[in-house]
């Protein structure tokens, strides 16, 4: 693991508002990830966990503060780039994994690949690469429907490294699972970001998925809070 | 207070606004167009039957005769000699004020009395009601001395013993007008000039004649009637007055009839709008419901629940559909009495008689067709199990197993069509009602063609615009449970739009075709409804540079049974050609045409009343009734169905009348029809005012009338286009939301905004385009039962198909436009809403 800063939060706020109250999420959260860590953020239910992981993957914007990821400064790019930015550096695997229901397994993954621009030789080569990684080579040609919930997370989590992003981000990824998938899928996640050096943010409940962290933030609040094992390295 | 089930139902709907109101729109369009040709069809046949009845007052029956009328003596001997008492006569004409149409109406005011309440309630100008002694005498003494309404009046812009000019039988007369009656509200009366008889008999041509006697028998006085016929001479008849009137409105009835099914056509395409509302919304609630019935809710109350919200969609529908009907009703009616006045008879009528009638038909029909619409859906959400966990592709895959099954039926649907066709005879609700079934079966097989073409098309897209093309294609046959219904309606619309755009050309082009053989002659002449003068037609057949010459008269002959139009002609040498004969050889007919008591009767004259080369049909002559030989059938696409030629020697022997409407002049070939026509101007000049116009302009005037005869065919079809726009727009923009988090995803692994939109038109576009292409074999096929089913059975005619390859490009065009107009919005919501607050909403 290198010392470099990968993500960097300062004094970032942000505020829903529901019915005639605006509620209050992250209030003045400032933090600093480092590049290939694994980051479990823990919370209570609407403390503001997916909230955060949006920030820092550039599908939301603060109502106050600064993101930096990878170096660039995503909240002072527009719309588009922070799509462009998204698109190559950022990775997400969902609870609900959010396969798109009308491309097969194989056309799930190449979707990221074509956007991206990889040329379809190479494209291939890391989709049978990857569908052999995660044990679902002879499922490339299936439909997300006919897949269990660990396959298609499976599949979720290819199509999340397959461009080798930066930083992956994970909202409960095993929130959906039965325990014993939940274990093999979280084992595969951390092994395949960590060997391609990413950084990972996990948003968990999980004691046990938190376990597998370099390290775990809370929120609550809707403020930064490192409990006892904090900032330790693994 | 509302029960909680009800409201978990409404409240979904409340906050799917646009969705709600698309759906009110498409509902509301469908009733409206059915109000609205309702209210146009019933206040046009209701203004000229108030109009036929305020003319024909208490006059109970109308004696009349031939095409010259009946002698003024008969109607003295009538009074005199058999003192018959309740009679009235009448001469009645045709004339022009200030470029409009106006009936001249000559009475004799001291038999009116008895007959009509309104000529005797002309108003004097210091406006006392009772008819004043010096109006009784102006009218009886003064030259030119008329009457007319007081509305009619305001609109001439003539007061009281205003004078001013008209035009009667090609000739201009000066007429003063010295009392109103009526009020402001005229209706029946309008554009009717009341004369004093001996005037009208100066104006219209007829000194000593009368165009009909009006009589007052009473209701079972059969000795009376017997009385009447009896004192009648041959050549004679007594008519009811009612069966007259209703004669003249039956005219225009299958002209009525066709429009009514065309509005009928918006309201089907509104059903599959409706159908697709209300299944996207039970399909999009499937979790609810199965929540709902989780929690108790019986599949009865589960299936009221749905009903219920279709019947208050379909209701308020209703209503915003009634109130744009009436106002759509009152353009229609504009042009409906212009194509009336321009095909069947004069007809003045501005505004809509709104009847509750009309308007229950609307609501019923909105109401009824939503409720038939969500049925299917209905009993859908009474299967969906208890909490519900049915994915939506499962539920795709249920749609994909349905599909063949559904087209099934729809080819027994088209089955069912065409045997309506082969046993109705000559039914043309019968037929309209195959073309309806025919509509629907074909509708049904759409989806599955639909399914068939994406999963072939997905590949090629992808070959052409990568992943992105694919996902497009791909997913209009994998999302058909809520795109099948907007394609079907769009492709139902756009097949009307082929069915009727090829019907009307190819209509056009065999009328185009007729006309150029028809009007044989170079230059015709005749006077605006009215006879040439006789000295008149001499100088102009003597003209310079006239090689031959063709005279025609029109008149219409009566008896119980019916009108006939009777053509005579006197054929030119080079005219014969101008006739085509259908059922016989032209070289055997036209000798025995000129001598024998033969008619040749025209197309529509044969189907309507099957007759063919052989038979005999009974004419009223002023010789009383004399069977005729058919000597043959000849083509025609005379807006008169009922019209028959003799030629005018044999007219002659039958007929007192020595009129001719028009002249036909074959120009020499070193003569210049240009010259030939000025001369016939200078000709008139002082006597008659002939309008003159040479063939290529009759063509052009007539294919002017047949063209706007067809705006309110396309303005119905429109109409339908809207509808079914509206169904797009709809079911994209809830496709749209159903996919909300699959759109959302896309935008996270860095899908931009312009590729999600892109993504989304391209999928509306090929929408289009397959709706387009289903369009064509239905659009042909409506094509061919208009032409070949209902034209003929609702005119007789015999029109040649002709497919012209515009139509058919130009109307996939349409489609693919019209769907990628449809799909702008949903395109550029989605592709701008925040895929975080998607996530959030999901």
């Amino acid at each position: 693991m290198t010392s470099t800063s990968e993500i960097q939060l300062l004094h970032l706020s942000k505020s829903f508002t529901e019915g005639r109250r605006r509620h209050r999420v992250l209030d003045d959260v400032s933090a600093d990830f480092l590049r290939g860590e694994t980051i479990a953020v823990r919370g209570r239910s609407g403390s503001g966990k997916s909230t955060l992981l949006n920030l820092i993957g550039g599908i939301d914007t603060p109502d106050e503060g600064r993101v930096i990821v990878a170096g660039v400064e995503l909240t002072g790019l527009t719309e588009r780039d922070r799509t462009l930015f998204r698109r190559e550096h950022i990775g997400f695997v969902y609870q609900a994994f959010n396969l798109v229901p009308t491309l097969d397994v194989a056309d799930n993954i190449r979707l990221v690949l074509e956007l991206n621009g990889v040329p379809h030789r190479e494209s291939q080569r890391r989709i049978g690469e990857l569908l052999e990684a995660v044990g679902l080579a002879d499922r490339a040609a299936s439909y997300p429907d006919v897949l269990s919930g660990g396959e298609q997370q499976r599949v979720a989590i290819a199509r999340a490294i397959c461009h080798e992003p930066a930083v992956v981000i994970a909202d409960e990824p095993t929130g959906n699972l039965d325990d014993s998938t939940a274990e093999g899928v979280l084992e595969l996640l951390d092994k395949l970001v960590r060997e391609r050096g990413g950084t990972m943010l996990i948003a968990t409940h999980s004691a046990r998925v938190a376990a597998v962290c370099d390290r775990e933030i809370e929120i609550h609040g809707g403020k930064l809070e490192a409990p006892a094992r904090a900032f330790e390295s693994r | 207070m509302i029960p909680v089930t009800l409201r978990a139902n409404f409240s979904y709907l409340l906050r799917h606004p646009l969705q709600l109101a698309l759906a009110l729109l498409g509902i509301g369009i469908g009733v409206a167009v059915i109000v609205a040709v309702d209210l146009a069809n019933a206040s046009a046949r209701k203004a000229f039957l108030l109009s036929m009845d305020t003319i024909t007052g208490e006059a109970t029956h109308q004696v009349i005769g031939g095409p010259r009328g009946i002698d003024e003596s008969v109607y003295v001997r009538l009074r005199v000699e058999h003192g018959i008492r309740d009679l009235a006569p009448i001469v009645e004409g045709a004339a022009v004020v200030d470029g409009a149409s106006f009936t001249v109406m000559g009475v004799d005011l001291f038999a009116e009395q008895q007959l009509r309440s309104f000529t005797a309630q002309a108003r004097t100008a210091s406006g006392e009601d009772t008819p004043g002694e010096s109006l009784f005498r102006d009218f009886l003494t003064r030259p030119g001395a008329v009457t007319m309404s007081r509305a009619t009046a305001d609109e001439l812009g003539l007061v009281i013993g205003q004078d001013f000019d008209l035009l009667a039988n090609g000739r201009s007369h000066r007429a003063t007008l010295i009392g109103t009656f009526g009020d402001s509200d005229d209706t029946g009366l309008q554009n009717l000039l009341v004369a004093d008889i001996a005037t009208a008999q100066v104006w219209l041509d007829s000194i000593g004649r009368l165009s009909r006697i009006d009589a007052r028998i009473p209701d079972g006085d059969d000795a009376g009637l017997a009385r009447l016929e009896g004192a009648l001479p041959d050549g004679h008849r007594v008519l009811t007055a009612a069966g007259r009137t209703r004669t003249t409105a039956e005219m225009s009835a299958a002209f009525m009839t066709n429009l009514a099914a065309m509005s009928l056509l918006a309201l089907l395409v509104g059903l599959f709008l409706i159908y697709n509302s209300v299944s996207f919304s039970v399909l999009q609630r499937r979790a609810l419901i199965g929540n709902l019935r989780a929690l108790g809710v019986t599949r009865g109350r589960m299936f009221a629940l749905i009903l219920s919200e279709a019947a208050v969609i379909g209701s308020i529908a209703s209503v915003l559909g009634v109130v744009i009907g009436i106002l759509l009703g009152e353009r229609l009616l504009l042009l409906v009495s212009q194509s009336i006045n321009d095909l069947y008879f004069r007809l003045n009528v501005t505004d809509v008689m709104v009847n509750p009638w009309s308007i229950a038909k609307g609501v019923a029909a909105g109401i009824g067709a939503s409720l038939a619409a969500a049925a299917v859906p209905a009993i859908e959400a009474m299967s969906f199990p208890p909490r519900l966990t049915m994915t939506r592709s499962s539920l795709e895959g249920r749609t994909g197993r349905l599909l063949p099954r559904v087209a099934l039926a729809g080819l027994g649907t088209m089955l069912v069509a065409v045997m309506v066709l082969l046993v109705s005879g000559r039914s043309l609700v019968a037929g309209l009602l195959a073309v309806f079934l025919l509509i629907v079966g074909f509708a049904l097989c759409v989806p599955l063609a639909v399914r068939a073409a994406s999963s072939r098309l997905a590949p090629v897209a992808s070959r052409i615009g990568g992943m992105l093309a694919r996902m497009a294609v791909a997913g209009i046959g994998q999302s058909l449970s809520r795109t099948g219904v907007a394609i079907v309606a769009l492709a139902v619309a756009v097949s009307a739009t082929i069915g009727v755009s090829v019907m009307v050309d190819s209509f056009r082009g065999s009328v185009d075709e007729w006309l150029q053989q028809t009007l044989q002659a170079d230059v015709y002449a005749g006077v605006q409804r009215g006879s040439l003068d006789p000295a008149l037609l001499a100088a102009i057949a003597a003209l310079d540079g006239v090689e031959a010459f063709s005279t025609s008269r029109r008149v219409q002959l009566e008896d119980a049974s019916g009108r006939t139009q009777l053509i005579a002609i006197r054929m030119a040498p080079g005219g014969y050609a101008g006739t085509e004969i259908i059922d016989a050889d032209p070289d055997a007919v036209w000798p025995r045409w000129e001598r024998e008591d033969v008619v040749l009767v025209s197309e529509p004259y044969a189907y309507q009343h099957d007759v063919a080369s052989g038979d005999v049909v009974k004419l009223p002559t002023d010789l009383g009734a004399r069977a005729f030989e058919v000597a043959a059938v000849y083509q025609s696409y005379d807006i008169n169905a009922s019209a028959m030629l003799m030629s005018r020697s044999v007219y002659d022997r039958h007929f007192d009348d020595d009129g001719v409407d028009s002249i036909g002049l074959y120009v020499a070939d070193d003569a210049d029809p240009e010259v030939i026509m000025a001369r016939i101007g200078d000709l008139g000049a002082g006597r008659q005012e002939i309008r003159f116009n040479s063939n290529a302009r009759i063509r052009e005037l007539s294919l002017e009338i047949f063209d706007r005869t067809f705006i309110i065919t396309d303005v119905l079809y429109w109409l339908a286009v809207g509808v079914a726009f509206i169904g797009i727009l709809g079911a994209m923009l809830a496709l749209q939301l159903e996919r909300g988090r699959e759109l959302a995803v896309l935008r996270a692994v860095g899908m931009t905004p312009s590729q999600l939109g892109t993504m989304i038109t391209t999928q509306t576009a090929v929408i289009g385009l397959l709706s387009g292409i289903a369009a064509v074999p239905l659009g042909i096929m409506m094509a061919y039962v208009l032409i070949e089913v209902i034209n003929r059975r609702a005119f007789g005619w015999q029109i040649d198909m002709a497919i012209a390859p515009g139509i058919l490009v130009s109307a996939i065009a349409f489609a693919i436009g019209a769907a990628m107009l449809a799909g702008i919005y949903p395109a550029w919501r989605a592709a701008r809403s925040q895929p975080a607050a998607a996530m959030r909403e999901e």
